[in-house]
């Protein structure tokens, strides 16, 4: 039949876009994406903001970039401040006014306790450029603003919760520029810019605050997870992966997105990381841009950059200061620690920063329940185990409900044998009339689709607070899992360990760990115990299915993978369960019956 | 039939070669409650077939005594 071949190909697509997914995770090719000509030929001042009023250049993403590039070369090493706390480790780059050197002190790259912190911010010469910056737009031509190779003075550093440091710079024409920069005890760095007018003139300046990025961040790269762009705009959450801002950009002479907000925040999230620019003030409004750039030597020449500024220029009248204050929050995305902004500064949605998704209102409060569970137990892992027994407990007396009819359905069986016997020829016959059988004696052995959907969202919730927070990072487990948020190290095509070689050089599918094959042999075990679909096809794609997972799931982190068996597991015994059960009641009713007989 | 119904249509493919073999086939009606919205989605368009689906499947708990529900036949005229 034509259909089924058309079927049989939809499922074979389907199969190869899966396993493609897989290879394509962990072996991501760079986004091969035109860069038009446009942006190779990028004017050397700052880009006009067409959306700005009046014209006024907000702060282009090339212009510095072109200003370092031709006045670089016998000047002294730029001054730094250092920035200390009980969470980073950094400094500030007095050349340009940027932060362009941040390590997160509480976070090591590997689990080995003597690797490397995690480092946030870099600076321009380094392989992962990735800083913020404070600056000024000169809205009227005679005023002199610094630029991106302006030596600021600071006061007496380090950078600390107690001690502030202000940059200050005199322009030598009346205008002295300040930046009061201070930090927490955590992550967020409050900048304090000031213009000081004591010319006879007023002038007018555009202050803005950035985050750039030089380079194009090697992601996780699951479909499942937002890394890019991201940020709470006008109340609405904004996220752009680089390659929808590039396409954007592009059309849009390098604005991807460009929008007035009061309160809010932008930034780059990276899957634990974030550093995003906000306004000091939450009723404040300020104009927020999501930008890209091309510097030419193709994908490497990318640059990306998200500021905040006024909507308007400010004028300064004589003897008067102009201000804007923001922050900059750089650091790990802890649950409770966004949170915990959100009630003190007022931040909009900031715990938005982490990806919980359309099911928002489903996947915090469980992840709220695990991380209550892990401070309990004190294992990431065991808290996985008895969160989903609690879920699958609430779900309980819908599927006790589905099986309760079991015992009774057995009564009916002769009946069923003889409309198989009477249909032979029509299997669609045979489904009617035991449908229309199930009816009339008030018994149907299935639970129904409803429950079934119900489920669904509430165990992909589950998967997706165990994906998208920083929790679960470097959590170990039983035996040999260390780290649930990382794949399993084991491999069953090195015979796990015992063969002296790393399959996984030759093919991303050589990668096969112990408990992805616990995972298979679950599930295969609860199909076992659900009915077949009715078509042969499906029901050959149904038998395929535990095969396919375990291969799809091989590269997940190993959390997932535990979490996935123990529900098939607790699935397998709770039917398990049931059937027994209702044996046991039928057995009961039987033996009652024939004792009643006995004695009358 | 219109380019939503032919997309509604589309889904319900998608999800019998997919997630119906993950999760199992559960139904306690006859047709299928798959079967039943590519029907109601045919007979009766994109809106109200998907309309009658959800509702369909709404009903298709352990409450409801199940068996033997076709799609209605569209009103003649």
């Amino acid at each position: 039949m034509d259909q089924k071949r058309l079927f049989a190909a939809i499922a074979l697509s389907i199969g190869i876009l899966l396993i493609f997914d897989v290879w394509n995770r962990t072996n991501r090719p760079p986004a091969p994406l035109p860069a038009l000509p446009a942006m190779q030929t990028a004017p050397a001042v700052p880009v006009p903001s067409p959306a700005a009023a009046g014209g006024v250049p907000t702060p282009g993403v090339t212009a510095p970039v072109q200003t370092e590039a031709s006045a670089t070369a016998a000047r002294p090493p730029a001054a730094r401040v250092s920035i200390e706390n009980a969470r980073v480790a950094g400094s500030i780059n007095l050349r340009g006014a940027r932060v362009d050197d941040l390590v997160l002190t509480t976070y090591h790259e590997t689990l080995a306790p003597d690797s490397p912190r995690v480092r946030l911010f870099d600076q321009r010469s380094s392989a992962n450029p990735y800083f913020a910056q404070w600056g000024w737009t000169a809205a009227s031509p005679a005023v002199r603003v610094p630029d991106s190779e302006t030596d600021w003075t600071a006061t007496p550093g380090p950078l600390t919760a107690s001690n502030p440091v202000i940059l200050s710079w005199d322009n030598g024409r009346g205008q002295v520029f300040e930046i009061a920069l201070s930090v927490d005890d955590q992550y967020m760095i409050t900048a304090d810019q000031r213009v000081r007018n004591s010319g006879a003139e007023p002038v007018s300046v555009l202050p803005w605050a950035r985050i750039r990025r030089e380079h194009t961040p090697i992601g996780a790269g699951y479909y499942i997870l937002h890394e890019g762009f991201t940020g709470v705009l006008g109340d609405r959450l904004h996220e752009m992966t680089y390659s929808s801002a590039k396409t954007e950009a592009t059309r849009r002479s390098g604005v991807a997105l460009d929008q007035e907000t009061a309160g809010g925040w932008a930034g780059f999230t990276d899957k634990y990381w974030l550093a995003a620019v906000m306004p000091a003030a939450p009723d404040q409004t300020l104009r927020a841009s999501y930008r890209f750039a091309n510097d030419g030597g193709g994908d490497a020449g990318d640059r990306w950059q998200v500021d905040m500024a006024t909507p308007q220029p400010i004028t300064i009248a004589p003897g008067a200061t102009g201000q804007m204050a923001t922050r900059v929050f750089a650091g790990a995305k802890e649950v409770h620690l966004l949170d915990s902004y959100m009630d003190r500064l007022h931040i909009t949605d900031f715990d938005k920063a982490i990806d919980f998704g359309w099911f928002y209102f489903l996947v915090k409060p469980f992840f709220l329940a695990l991380d209550w569970i892990f401070r309990l137990t004190g294992n990431f892992g065991v808290a996985i185990l008895i969160f989903t027994v609690l879920i699958k407990a609430a779900f309980f007396p819908l599927a006790n409900k589905a099986y309760h009819s079991m015992a009774r359905m057995k009564a009916l069986a002769p009946k069923m044998a003889e409309l198989k016997e009477r249909h032979k020829d029509d299997p669609q016959k045979v489904q009617s009339e035991m449908m229309a059988l199930y009816r009339s004696e008030k018994v149907n052995p299935a639970s129904g689709c409803l429950p079934i959907l119900i489920q669904i969202p509430v165990f992909f919730a589950l998967y997706k607070a165990l994906f998208v927070t920083i929790e679960m990072r470097h959590q170990p487990f039983f035996g040999w899992i260390h780290d649930l948020s990382a794949p399993d190290p084991t491999n069953l095509f090195n015979l796990f360990g015992l063969l002296p070689f790393d399959p996984v050089q030759y093919s991303h599918f050589l990668h096969m760990p112990a408990w992805a094959l616990i995972m298979g042999v679950t599930m295969f075990v609860q199909q076992k115990l659900n009915p077949a679909p009715p078509d042969p096809i499906q029901a050959k794609i149904f038998q395929w299915m535990p095969i396919v997972f375990t291969f799809m799931l091989a590269g997940m982190p190993a959390g997932l993978i535990i979490y996935w068996a123990w529900n098939n597991t607790l699935s397998v015994a709770q039917q398990y369960y049931i059937m027994r059960h209702d044996r046991a009641a039928a057995k009961a009713a039987k033996s009652t019956g024939k004792t009643a007989k006995a004695k009358s | 039939m219109t380019a939503a119904a032919i997309a509604l249509k589309g889904c319900v493919h998608a999800y019998r070669y997919t997630l119906r073999g993950v999760i199992g086939s559960h139904c306690r009606f006859y047709p299928s409650c798959s079967d039943y919205a590519l029907e109601a989605i045919t007979t009766h368009g994109a809106a109200r077939g998907a309309l009658m689906s959800a509702t369909r499947i709404l009903r298709c708990n352990p409450w409801n005594p199940g068996g033997y529900d076709p799609v209605p036949l569209p009103p003649k005229g």
